[in-house]
């Protein structure tokens, strides 16, 4: 049945208004939606491997990340806490990193040891290249999933969180 | 039972002069106020007042009927209008600018320190009022029919309110504005699916930067207030239409029935011939109305009994925010600083329980199902809690359920607040007190 020009004329303001909103919704969305990260990071040729030992982690302010060796292999972490993006210092006591936030800790690697968060640090990927270590910013790679401790080695020391005592 | 007196007195000498003058009756047609005639025109013939019903029960007389805790959220409401318009004149949300405006605040502008406070303060104490109200309003079980709706509004009215406080907190771009924030906006990347992109979506990027500023500028100073005023809007208007629950007779559950009963018993008759050959075409239902057990003496002229109090309030409640912001500084840590999270690093008190949750359960659970959950049912209880009775006595597992669940997150609150140092560990507060409003 054909509809009369009452119903045809009912239907058509309601859908007009429906593709109003919907225009609307998208021109909003298309406004507000972020613009491409042009902070995308890029490759940073830092010292030579030797400058880097084991136990220590030199933060590396352009990339915000630290160079650290564990068993003798070099990671770059990113700062960024995977729980809740809190900036994690390196504890020079307990040679780990302490999350000041919700107390995660991660050992040298940025591997999960305790805490809420639900990995290990994240990372990017390091090269040699002309005998400089290489960082590529480009690149996140996921932190270790929880469990997973290759380059573990006892805390040297105390926490740097007074709050292990209380 | 008669009206409460009120003393009247003609205005004489230059009043009287002033007041009969064409000029001033154009502008104010001020009734004789001693008739009642006169009581009811104050209300509905003045543009701000016709707010208030002409009469209203006598029960809201008493200040504990509803501890004014509606009306104290938006005088505080209005306080913060006020003083956070003053605060745009001298706020520019850039992040080379913000940070510096906030010390030009203090050392440059006159009184713009204090007015500072007045709206730091002001806004935890409107955070605080009006989840009292939604407590009060539980307890009377306001929310019941035909009140559901209302409810609603008010639970949307509190999400605006929190989303006030979190987005003015990141403003001052100071190291205590930017990891709380930081904290708190990390904390949507959990939701399933799609929480890393509502997070840059609301961010306007990966990481709070310029447009996270300007962003939450924008929202704060322009959507919530448009979103403010919109749903304020229903909340009195449904509150007119609805009527107030004070002062209503709550109505038991027998009672409920017996009026259903009624209902079907004129719809039927809508339905049948009369027993001499008439035939019923039409009934038409006395819609009792809100209020519908209150006789006339139970009623009083809002205008002046309850404005009058209301004016009290007001002025109770601006000396307090005066009083506080005179006596405590609002606290502004160093810049902002993306490389140095400060120990230890909280978000805002109120969302604090949250954080304390988020230390012993998967974020998941704690930073998103469980206020998500909260808020579904706090918008679905009316529709869920469908016992007619206000009485307590008859609704023992609804106050149980209320209680346990607002004690378990006072607690979280005062753990988190105070009981918590450096890496989220426990400290006693009087040993050393980590906390900042």
């Amino acid at each position: 049945m054909s509809p009369t020009r009452r119903e045809l004329l009912e239907a058509g303001w309601k859908v007009g208004s429906g593709l109003l909103v919907a225009a609307a919704g998208w021109t909003t969305f298309e406004a507000l939606k972020p613009l491409a990260d042009v902070s995308g990071g890029g490759v940073l040729p830092l010292l030579p491997p030797d400058a880097y030992p084991e136990g220590s982690a030199t933060f590396v302010r352009e990339g915000r990340f630290f160079v650290t060796r564990a068993k003798d292999e070099l990671f770059a972490i990113s700062q960024k806490c995977p729980h809740l993006g809190c900036a994690v210092p390196f504890c020079e006591a307990s040679g780990r990193f302490e999350c000041p936030c919700h107390g995660s800790v991660y050992n040298a690697a940025g591997e999960w040891i305790s805490g809420p968060a639900p990995r290990g640090m994240d990372r990017y990927p390091v090269q040699i290249v002309d005998g400089r270590v290489t960082v590529n910013t480009m690149v996140l790679e996921q932190g270790a999933p929880l469990g997973s401790r290759l380059y573990d080695t006892p805390a040297r020391g105390g926490s740097c969180a007074p709050a292990d005592e209380a | 039972m008669t009206e409460p007196r009120v003393p009247q007195s003609r205005p004489q000498g230059w009043r009287s002069w002033v007041q009969e003058s064409a000029l001033y009756r154009s502008i104010i047609r001020s009734p004789a106020h001693d008739s009642p005639r006169g009581r009811a025109q104050r209300a509905f013939g003045n543009v701000f007042l016709h707010v208030y019903p002409v009469r209203v029960p006598r029960a809201l007389l008493r200040f504990r009927s509803t501890w004014r805790l509606g009306f104290i959220s938006t005088v505080l409401f209005t306080i913060l209008l006020i003083t956070g318009v003053y605060l745009m004149f001298f706020y520019t949300p850039a992040v080379s600018m913000a940070y510096g405006d906030m010390q030009l605040l203090r050392s440059q502008v006159g009184f713009g320190q204090l007015i500072r406070n007045v709206h730091r303060w002001g806004a935890h104490l409107m955070v605080l009022a009006v989840v009292f109200h939604l407590v009060r309003v539980f307890i009377d079980g306001a929310y019941k029919a035909p009140r559901q709706f209302n409810w609603v509004i008010g639970v949307g009215l509190l999400v605006v309110t929190l989303a006030y406080s979190f987005t003015g907190y990141l403003l001052p771009w100071d190291q205590l504005a930017y990891w709380a924030v930081t904290v708190g906006s990390d904390l949507v990347q959990y939701a399933p699916g799609v929480g890393g992109w509502m997070r840059n979506f609301l961010l306007g990027g990966s990481t709070i930067g310029q447009s996270a500023l300007l962003r939450f500028y924008v929202i704060h100073v322009a959507v919530l207030t448009g979103a403010f005023f919109l749903l304020m809007a229903v909340h009195l208007w449904r509150l007119r239409k609805d009527g107030l629950a004070v002062g209503d007779v709550a109505p038991l559950a027998h009672d409920v029935t017996e009026r259903a009963d009624d209902h079907e018993a004129i719809t039927v008759a809508a339905e049948t011939w009369l027993p001499d050959g008439r035939r019923v075409l039409g009934v038409v239902e006395t819609d009792e109305g809100p209020g519908h057990a209150r006789a006339p003496e139970d009623e009083v002229f809002a205008w002046p009994h309850l404005i009058i109090r209301h004016q009290v309030v007001a002025l109770a409640a601006c000396a307090l925010v005066l009083a506080l912001g005179v006596a405590f500084e609002a606290p502004l840590r160093e810049l902002a600083n993306p490389n140095v999270t400060p120990e230890p690093s909280k978000a805002p008190w109120y969302f604090v329980g949250l954080q304390e949750l988020l230390a012993h359960f998967d974020p998941l659970v704690a930073g998103v199902l469980a206020p998500g959950v909260l808020i579904a049912a706090l918008v679905a209880l009316p529709y869920i809690d469908r016992n007619p009775s206000r009485r307590p006595q008859d609704r023992k597992v609804a106050l149980i359920v209320f209680w346990s669940l607002f004690i378990a997150l006072a607690v979280l609150t005062v753990i988190g607040a105070l009981f918590r140092g450096p890496g989220w560990g426990f400290v006693l507060p009087w040993e050393h007190l980590y906390f900042e409003p």
